[in-house]
């Protein structure tokens, strides 16, 4: 599953029961339209962590509007993620 | 509170006004920060300065007296000098919820005559939109002895673009400024944590009393109030020492410290406003806040705060809830049972409260039947009571506590919301044949809205186009926290009324008919 799917699946699953995988567009202001309020924010915020195993410290308040803004932020976060996995090593 | 109403004296005024005092600081305080703001400070004389360079532009308007300008703003410390500004050339300010739709902030603008649309953003100067519609607030068009002018307009939490607006005059905010600065331990220095958005009454005491007494205020920007880590960091860092917020921001906390166990030591007064908490949240913030005297604070927007009381634990545990606490100097409050009658022991009643810093009344003064009266039994028959519209319960020690609304109103994460302004909204979609809003109990994260929504017989309407069609209408907290399309009737009584209890039911249907037309899928979109 490409991340674009992984994301939109978790935003359904956890916000949205009931609605269809095709109905939800990547642009879809998730906040504005209380899709994700600020408690739903830290279930996201921990998931990404967990799930993309991106740092603690670099999940802050980034820009998480909709579905391709969380895509961006997992591709700008978990490549400099795994390098401080592999400098560790 | 007494049989007939607590009567207890006026608080004594300690300054004559908030602008005044501020002044005072700027001259007496000048290198002492006033607001933390992001990882710099602004000092009461840069303040200051910054308050002489609002009204300046504010001067350039050239609005004619009495016309209010409102301000669309997130929180900043340019912002707080606007606001600032417009108190000391006494200009009428409107301050609207940053986050209404658009539709709806363009309906209460227009509602409250304000003449310019001012937004203060990170650079200089001010952005300054007209709005072709400048009219003085109307109690000071028709009334022959004017009522005191409004300061600051706030507008209530309603969950339609009628929400309604609520002066509030100079004096009230003096009076209260008077009052909570001693109360809450807030003096020159104090850091005091400001959380809600500028638009929130919550500024009267964290911005506003604060700046008054020479404190210095945490902002925390509107941008990161979620960001849970950060909020403990911003503690820590400052040694905050008096902190107020509604419960959710206080769920945030305790769930960072989950993660990452501490105790804020400097904290002295902790302030729990807006909904009640549960009980075993209030364990939680004492243990984090272990040196600090936890306080429950009463109120609303049209009446500021009218109880308040030190939290006992044990006692807490015991009653398995908050008491309201006691009413504040010059508060005068009573119980009344829906027969109109004073409820004089223990019992049941609609909480009737009159506060030394309370609203003249709605802007729009039809508003006001029902929600201000005349207190018959009293010597002060122009006193105007406001019928806050909560059920309390005394108990028959004397503590009183919330047992629920007499109206069917909701609150959700802080806000007040009544669902059946919310239906209304969702009943103006075209696709939409009716609605039912639905209060749900959640133990995580308070009441939550679920909609179930029966659409058009031909419509491919889905969840995700009503929420864009509320986002317009609704503030976030009045948005549904669930949507539920169906293409069945909605359950109604034998009276013809909605059935809620059945709605539940049919919350959890799937809708038979997908929300999109079936296409053919073409390599491009088949990938």
């Amino acid at each position: 599953m490409d991340t674009s799917t992984t994301v939109t699946q978790f935003v359904l699953t956890e916000y949205l029961s009931g609605e269809g995988i095709d109905d939800l567009d990547p642009d879809y202001d998730l906040i504005a339209t209380g899709v994700i309020d600020s408690l739903g924010l830290l279930q996201l915020t921990s998931w990404l962590q967990e799930e993309f195993e991106i740092p603690v410290e670099m999940v802050g308040p980034g820009d998480f509007r909709s579905v391709r803004a969380i895509c961006r932020f997992i591709d700008e976060a978990a490549p400099s993620a795994s390098m401080v996995r592999g400098a560790e090593r | 509170m007494s049989a007939q109403g607590q009567v207890t004296t006026d608080p004594p005024v300690a300054f004559a006004s908030i602008v005044d005092a501020i002044d005072a600081r700027v001259a007496g305080l000048p290198a002492s920060p006033a607001l933390i703001w992001r990882d710099g400070a602004v000092t009461y004389a840069e303040l200051g300065a910054m308050v002489r360079d609002a009204q300046v532009a504010l001067l350039g308007l050239d609005v004619p007296a009495g016309v209010p300008v409102a301000l669309v703003a997130r929180k900043s410390p340019r912002a707080i000098a606007f606001i600032l500004a417009c108190l000391a050339t006494r200009r009428p300010l409107v301050l609207p919820p940053v986050d209404l739709g658009r539709a709806a902030l363009d309906a209460v603008i227009a509602r409250s005559g304000a003449g310019h649309i001012v937004a203060t953003g990170d650079g200089e100067g001010l952005l300054v939109t007209k709005t072709g519609a400048a009219t003085p607030p109307r109690e000071q068009r028709t009334a022959s002895a004017a009522p005191p002018a409004a300061a600051l307009m706030l507008t209530t939490s309603g969950s339609t673009g009628l929400s309604k607006i609520v002066p509030i005059t100079r004096e009230a905010i003096d009076r209260f400024a008077s009052w909570a600065g001693p109360h809450f331990g807030i003096g020159a220095r104090t850091p005091v944590l400001n959380c809600a958005p500028l638009n929130f009454d919550l500024c009267l005491l964290d911005v506003w009393t604060s700046l008054a007494w020479g404190a210095s205020v945490v902002l925390v920007d509107q941008n990161e109030a979620t960001h849970a880590s950060g909020l403990l960091e911003l503690l820590q860092t400052h040694n905050v020492a008096v902190v107020q917020a509604v419960p959710l921001f206080y769920r945030l906390v305790i769930e960072a410290a989950r993660e990452r166990p501490c105790r804020v030591r400097s904290v002295e007064h902790l302030i729990v406003t807006g909904e009640t908490m549960r009980p075993a949240g209030l364990e939680a913030l004492s243990e984090i806040f272990d040196r600090a005297v936890l306080h429950n604070v009463y109120g609303c927007t049209e009446t500021n705060d009218s109880f308040t009381g030190e939290i006992d634990l044990a006692e807490v545990r015991r009653r398995g809830i908050v008491p309201i606490g006691r009413p504040l100097p010059g508060v005068h409050a009573r119980l009344v049972a829906p027969d109109g009658t004073t409820v004089t022991g223990e019992g049941i009643g609609e909480l009737w409260v009159s506060t030394p810093f309370q609203t003249p009344g709605y802007l729009d003064p039809a508003l006001n039947a029902g929600r201000f009266v005349a207190d018959v039994d009293e010597d002060a028959p122009e006193r105007a009571f406001f019928r806050s519209g909560d059920l309390i319960r005394r108990h028959p020690d004397g503590a009183l506590t919330v047992e629920g609304r007499d109206d069917f109103q909701v609150k959700v994460r802080g806000v007040r919301v009544n669902p059946h302004e919310v239906e209304a909204v969702l009943q103006e979609h075209p696709d939409v044949v009716e609605a039912a809003v639905l209060a749900v109990g959640d133990g995580a994260s308070g009441t939550q809205l679920h909609a179930v929504v029966h659409r058009r017989a031909d419509a491919l309407l889905s969840g995700l186009v009503l929420r864009g069609h509320c986002a317009a209408w609704l503030p976030l907290a009045a948005i549904p926290s669930r949507m539920s399309v169906v293409d069945l009737s909605l359950p109604r009584t034998s009276t013809g009324k909605l059935d809620r209890a059945r709605c539940h039911e049919l919350a959890e249907i799937r809708p038979s008919r997908p929300s999109r037309p079936l296409t053919v899928l073409t390599p491009a979109t088949a990938r």
